[in-house]
């Protein structure tokens, strides 16, 4: 039995240096600050593994995006892109 | 209804009684092989996808225990978590929580982890592990995760979810003998249960939702589980609004934790993924870092802006044409096959009646259809393969910018695309759509993709009326004709998606969610198994509806016999038999509805006897025309050759097979789809009315397209 500590949880990540992560180019590496979309859609981000403090890689941009998550695939429309904050951690060279 | 778990808990820990079946439900994320783990355990065989959440239908199998116990098996829905987002989803959710109507109630719960996606993967297994009920988790595809570089301890893994955890590679059969031995003896072993504390100030927060749960009866774990994962959930789940005051506390929950400082609808998932860094930190090491994957080095030309749509419709015309080229030489053998099997027969009966029912209606009537399967075999291949290799998710992505100016998201592209084997499991794998209005709105316009049934009449149609001309290398005017009526019926279902989109459907465009599994070499094995599940799917109905639709037939074109002059010529003496009879005299009846759009009332008894299922269109007008033992050539040739006997002029003329093909491009002729979409679209009245929708529009658009090609066509002067 663990118990289990949450570093992002009282947190209050400062505005400055975060953006849409529908405006990140491919190549970026960003930490997810905060999804705000519909309720059913947010669940199942979070249950894909795309979740507040996550780091996700941008494979592809266009209007939809192609992102890494935990090791997988996940293709995102670009409504929902739009909703959620990131701060870009690394871009690739 | 929900008094559900205190009694099968209860179930779960006491042991099984001699000779009892110990029952187990196998879930698991999309992609983890887990159906491939449930048919090599049960060895009963079905179709196997790689895109997500190909598993819609319920499959049940069983095997024999180490001790010779009968044990069920119960293959669930791929699912990411038990917050159900999708139909899938519930199906499984309420299969664990014992509220299906079944109450197929699991024993043992089998937990499928793809290890080389071991973090995402324990979200599920977290959740299950939480449920109350004896759980073993497979460890699939280990092979796969130590290509890559992962290893996994797998004692310490199982000491910190508190199972047993069995390394398994179900495509090769490895580590099935340890599982089976693990789901046998998992009931005598403790229950699983929450394998991390939740901070105090959250575990007080959620305690009256928990007493609530634990009131109706819920385990007191998995009442810890559903707390939790309720403050995610948005949508009213059947429980919700069963169990008393539920929504209520779980409200009122909410409102303590923000108080706290805490966001509700993330607590699971951060509280979750923080215990799951943990379990992985302890159990996984990495020993090398492969930086681009196959898969991603795959994806850089596929899912290309310009190429990846090239190479999209490339390998359409490729699967059309091969379809249409490649099976050329296997229907010409199996057509030898009947023509010879049926003259032999034929020659042994006496002339006849007996004779014509075997000719006209058994030959004629099923082997025309039978000729088919080659074609059939082949589509069906194709799109397995796109399926299984992991592209089918990639053409969703593809079409994701052309399926929201529709009003729809990428997802209702997959099956669509199914759609071209056959409309009834593109319409079962619309369960992986989450919104409700989309998914009516997919169903309603699956059936317009050109489903194999139709390609008996394009088929002959073709065949009969467009020349072999060479357009491009590999390319000839008779496959082009094919991929010209698949795009017709493919470009008019996105017409008919946005109009349902924009009317009886209205509603926000959601947008899309969908993983991209890592490519994959399809098993030969597993292809193979799908090909001929779906050929032997064909032969059942060529052995049943059509044998008998094609035996009424033939009576309906023999009875009532015409007295006919027998000194006229045979042709002549059959063709005025056939307007006496009582196929002749329902033909005249439906004629005036056909008449505009050129056809005479021979295709109009076809098309009538066709809507129980389209190939019979060919059988229909193979007993018609009383082509016995030839074969489809033969009634190519007929067709050709048919003369109007008042004008002296060809009767079928290109312009007219051509609007039929229209008419069968956009006619729903098929009971078994009807049945499906009343069942997917809600069932009862609901079903019903969803089914009658689409069953007009489709028939009202067939007969307005076919006469637009018919009266278009010859006011252009295409008429001869």
């Amino acid at each position: 039995m663990s118990h289990v500590s949450l570093p992002t949880l009282h947190s209050t990540e400062s505005a400055a240096r975060t953006c849409a992560l529908s405006s990140c180019r491919a190549g970026t590496r960003v930490t997810v600050v905060d999804i705000e979309c519909s309720g059913d859609e947010a669940c199942r981000l979070r249950a894909l593994g795309f979740c507040e403090g996550t780091s996700v890689n941008v494979i592809d941009a266009r209007d939809s995006m192609l992102l890494e998550v935990r090791g997988t695939r996940l293709a995102l429309g670009a409504a929902l892109t739009a909703g959620i904050t990131v701060q870009p951690t690394a871009a690739r060279a | 209804m929900t008094a559900p778990t205190a009694e099968s808990a209860k179930g779960a820990t006491a042991p099984l009684p001699p000779g009892g079946t110990l029952r187990v439900a196998i879930i698991g994320n999309p992609n983890t092989g887990k159906t491939t783990l449930f048919n090599a355990l049960t060895g009963l065989r079905q179709r196997v996808g790689n895109f997500a959440g190909v598993t819609v239908e319920r499959v049940e199998g069983a095997f024999k225990g180490p001790d010779g116990q009968r044990v069920a098996v119960l293959d669930l829905p791929g699912s990411y978590s038990l917050s159900a987002g999708s139909p899938d989803e519930q199906i499984a959710l309420d299969v664990l929580l014992q509220r299906d109507s079944d109450r197929w109630r699991p024993d043992v719960v089998l937990v499928v982890i793809d290890a080389s996606h071991l973090e995402r993967n324990l979200f599920l297994a977290g959740q299950v592990i939480e449920l109350g009920v004896p759980v073993v988790v497979a460890l699939n595809q280990i092979d796969v995760a130590n290509e890559q570089g992962i290893s996994i301890d797998v004692p310490e893994l199982s000491h910190e979810l508190g199972v047993q955890v069995i390394p398994t590679v179900a495509k090769r059969g490895e580590g099935l003998d340890p599982l089976k031995s693990a789901l046998v003896r998992a009931g005598t072993l403790p229950l699983p249960e929450r394998r991390f504390r939740l901070p105090a100030d959250v575990q007080r927060a959620l305690a009256p939702v928990e007493q609530c749960l634990l009131r109706e009866g819920l385990h007191p774990s998995a009442a810890g589980m559903e707390a939790l994962r309720l403050l995610g959930v948005q949508r009213t789940e059947p429980h919700l609004a069963q169990v008393p005051d539920l929504r209520d506390e779980v409200v009122a929950a909410a409102e303590k934790l923000r108080g706290a400082g805490y966001t509700p609808a993330r607590l699971e998932s951060e509280i979750r993924y923080a215990w799951i860094a943990d379990v992985v930190g302890r159990t996984v090491t990495r020993t090398s870092h492969e930086s681009v994957s196959f898969s991603d080095r795959v994806d850089r030309v596929v899912l290309h802006r310009v190429w990846g749509p090239l190479i999209f419709l490339l390998l359409m015309a490729v699967v059309f044409q091969a379809v249409f080229t490649w099976a050329a030489p296997l229907m010409d053998g199996i057509e030898v096959l009947i023509g010879a099997l049926g003259g032999a027969v034929a020659e042994r009966i006496p002339e006849g009646d007996l004779r014509s029912l075997v000719e006209g209606g058994l030959f004629g009537g099923v082997g025309s259809v039978l000729v088919f399967l080659p074609q059939i075999a082949i589509l069906f291949a194709f799109i397995t393969l796109l399926e299984h290799s992991g592209y089918m998710a990639r053409a969703a992505f593809l079409m994701d910018r052309v399926m929201r100016r529709v009003g729809l998201h990428g997802k209702s592209f997959i099956p669509m695309l199914s759609g071209y084997a056959c409309a009834v499991p593109g319409v079962m794998a619309t369960r992986t759509i989450e919104d409700p209005k989309d998914r009516l709105a997919t169903i309603m316009v699956v059936p317009l993709m050109s489903c194999s049934a139709r390609l008996p009449v394009y088929t002959l149609l073709i065949g009969a009326f467009v020349p072999a001309t060479a357009l491009l290398p590999g390319l000839t005017l008779q496959g082009a004709t094919m991929l010209g009526m698949y795009l017709l019926g493919t470009v008019t279902a996105l017409l008919v998606a946005a109009v349902f989109k924009r009317t009886l459907l209205k509603g926000p465009v959601r947008p899309m969610i969908l993983e991209l599994p890592p490519y994959r070499w399809p098993s030969l094995w597993s292809l193979l198994v799908s090909v001929w599940q779906r050929c032997a799917l064909f032969l059942r109905r060529a052995g049943t509806v059509i044998l008998a639709l094609s035996i009424v037939l033939w009576a309906m074109a023999t009875y009532p016999k015409a007295s006919v002059d027998a000194s006229l010529p045979e042709e002549v003496q059959a063709e005025q038999q056939l307007e006496y009879s009582l196929l002749g005299r329902v033909g005249k009846a439906i004629e005036p509805a056909v008449r505009p759009l050129g056809y005479d009332w021979k295709i109009g008894v076809s098309i009538a006897a066709s809507f129980a299922a389209r190939e019979v269109f060919v059988s229909t007008m193979g007993t018609i025309y009383g082509v016995g033992g030839e074969n489809e050539a033969a009634l190519s040739e007929k067709l050709r050759a048919e003369v109007d006997p008042n004008t002296g002029q060809r009767r079928y003329t290109p312009l007219v097979a051509i609007g039929l093909m229209v008419f069968y491009v956009y006619a729903l002729m098929c009971i078994s789809t009807v049945a499906v979409t009343v069942r997917e679209a809600g069932g009862g009245g609901v079903g019903w009315r969803w089914a009658g929708i689409q069953f007009a529009y489709m028939l009202a658009l067939a007969w307005v397209a076919a006469w637009l090609v018919y009266a278009g066509g010859r006011a252009l002067g295409f008429g001869g």
